[in-house]
């Protein structure tokens, strides 16, 4: 069952096309990545999904149905700039956020949320005594107080440590096994990877990547090679049929040229120096993203 | 609509909660009474010193009785009924006028008013009581450092006509008891109308009108309009425009729509400013009728100021409200308030004409424009004339329509601005957001 679908939607600011004829399902109990260049429309494709920018052709629907604010409950929504009230104090702002969404309850809500996020010696302090990490965990919690059908999380990840991103994710992970739909947009590409069931990839407007992480890199075919070598990786740059080296420091990507052999590549680096870890794979999400989002600048070795 | 006044809960708890609000609670009143704080105070603060007063008498006949009257005064008028003395003494140094070198002589009587040998000198013309139209002997001078604002020429001004009056009199040989009645000022008193009381069926009696009342019931009533305006329905403009700024508008947005987001703020302001004039009004009530002055206050007119109020905070508010989400920062607030303020201050500008002819067609036509209404039709029913009762209605239907399309534009406003980052907010862009939405 999908819990969210777009219907040829397509959204218009001036002259910008921001976002062309997008459609899009997402199946009931997914995490749903949204990844994509800067610009490219993910935002925008968030705010027409949580109804505060409306289509200009198309339709949103969310629960089998178009979207109006009576739905909005059963939705949580972080934003990707995302302010507080500064001289609320945390607890009260909390409380706010839960009356909003029709929690019964909100202060012992407030309160079990403030003690599974470490927050409890800070709930009767004001906003803006928080540091950047724990603000980030306040409004996690407003988003998910209610524990909503849907969350939709732009870049949760951004600006937080990895002790802090760590808890989020298991957050993220226990509403996905308490029946929640998630959708996050990210740049960060490995949490991508690991993450979602589901990546929605979006470029200048246009959906150009849609599926389950195995599905798109089977469009890639296995065109890459994960290479450790023992001596110098310039050796790399003279071995022909190689299209391009993604230089990791420890590791190397190369992606081959179509149609090429990679035994063939094998013994030409064997040639020339010893090689510890030679693996044929399918190309990284990151490999991928760049190849679509920057095409241009792929030819040239580097 | 319940996520509207949870909105409005937190808006009016965060307004009201603050010191600043209380300091304005408290500093509004005192800085609207400071100037009768001040003049009551420095009443009893007047000078009271001795005023010597040198008289060059050209007639003769004068100085002998301002001498006599100044002992009256004296007597009489100087001291209250516990005996403290309230007013300065007077007195007379009668010269001799100096007809060789008469300007030597005032320059000299000048040097002593500098000295403070003596208050001022006056100089009686010899032909005051016969005068004859810019004749130089005809006139009466008073020399003194602030001669314009001095009370004792006042009161010699009174003295003196009196006597030249009664000098006149005498001439035609009139008893001084006759003189008396010849002079005898009968005021007209100003009276409202009668009406029949609507409790009772007993006709009630005309009150008497005067000055404070038909001047400052009004006037008090739209200044505290204006300033609950300036309160709560003006800061909405930053105060949007911060939230959109600080990013707060957007996770809002992710609980409730626009127009309950919009909706809730305005309510959260009408709520402050109920708070506030209630305050105040209950806090006039008290002492004007401690003060034995219950019946200036106008009893009919508070229902309708507070319906006109609500209203008009909640027109202005939301016209406010969608401005300041079309900002950016408090340079694009700076630009668009006092443009935005302008049809608030217009009410303030034709006050006094309205207020001495309330009946007048522009005082109608001026309190029948909605967005002038709440204001001017308060005005008007707070002076002593009676408003047609069908413009009272008119007026609250056009200010209900203006209020609920204010509301609505508004709305499309808001909704559409809120997020926008980085554009100014211009005219036409709004008018689009209203009508395509």
């Amino acid at each position: 069952m999908n819990i969210i679908s777009l219907e040829n939607i397509s959204k218009t600011f001036g002259s910008h096309l921001a976002v062309n004829n997008l459609t899009l399902t997402v199946p009931k109990g997914s995490i749903y990545g949204f990844i994509g260049p800067n610009g490219s429309g993910k935002t925008t494709t968030i705010r027409m999904i949580m109804n505060i920018l409306y289509p200009d052709n198309g339709k949103v629907r969310i629960f089998g149905k178009e979207q109006t604010g009576s739905r909005l409950d059963q939705v949580g929504y972080l934003p990707e700039e995302r302010g507080l009230y500064k001289k609320m104090k945390v607890k009260k702002l909390i409380q706010f956020y839960g009356e909003l969404k029709n929690v019964v309850n909100p202060g012992n809500v407030a309160d079990e949320w403030l003690k599974k996020f470490d927050l409890t010696p800070w709930a009767n302090k004001k906003v803006e005594a928080l540091s950047k990490g724990m603000s980030q965990k306040v409004q996690f919690i407003i988003t998910v107080i209610n524990r909503p059908g849907v969350v939709i999380l732009d870049e949760p990840f951004s600006g937080l440590d990895p002790v802090n991103a760590d808890i989020i994710k298991e957050e993220i992970l226990k509403l996905q096994d308490e029946g929640s739909t998630i959708i996050f947009s990210t740049h960060d590409m490995a949490v991508a990877e690991m993450m979602c069931d589901y990546i929605f990839m979006i470029n200048k407007g246009e959906k150009v990547l849609d599926g389950t992480l195995q599905s798109i890199k089977d469009q890639f075919g296995k065109d890459t090679i994960k290479i450790q070598l023992n001596g110098s990786k310039h050796v790399l740059k003279d071995i022909p049929n190689i299209d391009k080296v993604n230089d990791f420091g420890q590791v190397q990507e190369i992606r081959m040229l179509p149609d090429s052999d990679p035994q063939e590549i094998l013994s030409a680096i064997i040639s020339k120096t010893k090689v510890t870890k030679f693996e044929i794979t399918s190309p990284s999400l990151n490999d991928i993203f760049i190849r679509i989002a920057r095409p241009e600048k792929n030819q040239n070795h580097e | 609509m319940s996520k509207a006044f949870i909105i409005a809960k937190r808006e009016y708890a965060a307004a009201v909660r603050t010191k600043g609000f209380l300091i304005s609670l408290i500093l509004l009143p005192l800085f609207m009474g400071g100037g009768l704080v001040v003049f009551s105070l420095m009443k009893d603060k007047i000078d009271i010193s001795e005023k010597k007063i040198a008289v060059i008498d050209h007639t003769g006949i004068f100085s002998e009785q301002l001498v006599t009257a100044a002992e009256n005064h004296n007597q009489n008028n100087i001291k209250n009924e516990e005996g403290e003395k309230i007013a300065p003494a007077y007195s007379f140094e009668i010269i001799k006028a100096d007809t060789t070198n008469p300007h030597q002589q005032k320059l000299e009587l000048s040097r002593r008013v500098r000295a403070k040998e003596i208050h001022a000198f006056m100089q009686i013309g010899s032909d005051v009581v016969h005068p004859t139209y810019g004749e130089e002997n005809s006139n009466i001078y008073y020399y003194a450092e602030n001669s314009a604002l001095d009370n004792v020429r006042r009161w010699v001004n009174n003295i003196i006509n009196g006597k030249i009056r009664e000098a006149r009199i005498l001439e035609l040989n009139l008893d001084k008891e006759q003189v008396q009645d010849l002079f005898y000022w009968v005021n007209v008193e100003g009276m409202g109308l009668l009406s029949i009381d609507s409790k009772t069926g007993q006709v009630k009696d005309a009150k008497k009108t005067n000055e404070l009342e038909t001047i400052m019931v009004p006037y008090i009533l739209i200044l505290l309009m204006f300033m609950m305006l300036m309160m709560s329905a003006i800061p909405l403009l930053s105060a949007v425009m911060e939230e959109k700024s600080e990013r707060i508008a957007e996770v809002l947005l992710g609980s409730v729509t626009p127009t309950q987001f919009m909706v809730g703020k305005i309510l959260g302001s009408v709520g402050v400013s109920l708070t506030t004039s209630v305050i105040y009004i209950a806090g006039a009530i008290f002492t004007l009728q401690s003060m034995d002055f219950g019946n200036l206050i106008p009893y009919d007119v508070l229902p309708w100021f507070f319906i006109f109020m609500f209203l008009n905070i909640i027109m202005v508010g939301s016209l406010m409200a969608a401005l300041g989400s079309a900002c950016n920062d408090s340079k694009d607030v700076q630009a668009i308030q006092f443009p935005a303020m302008l049809p608030i201050i217009v009410p303030l500008i034709v006050m006094m004409p309205i207020i001495l002819n309330p009946l007048s067609s522009f005082a109608t036509g001026m309190s029948l424009f909605p967005v002038w209404t709440p204001m001017l039709m308060v005005l008007r029913q707070a002076t002593s004339v009676t408003i047609p009762v069908w413009q009272l209605y008119v007026g609250l239907l056009g200010v209900l329509l203006f209020t609920a399309f204010s509301v609505w534009a508004g709305a499309r406003i808001f909704r559409s601005a809120i997020i926008m980052q980085g554009k100014r907010p211009k005219i036409g862009t709004l008018l689009r957001y209203i009508f395509k939405g």
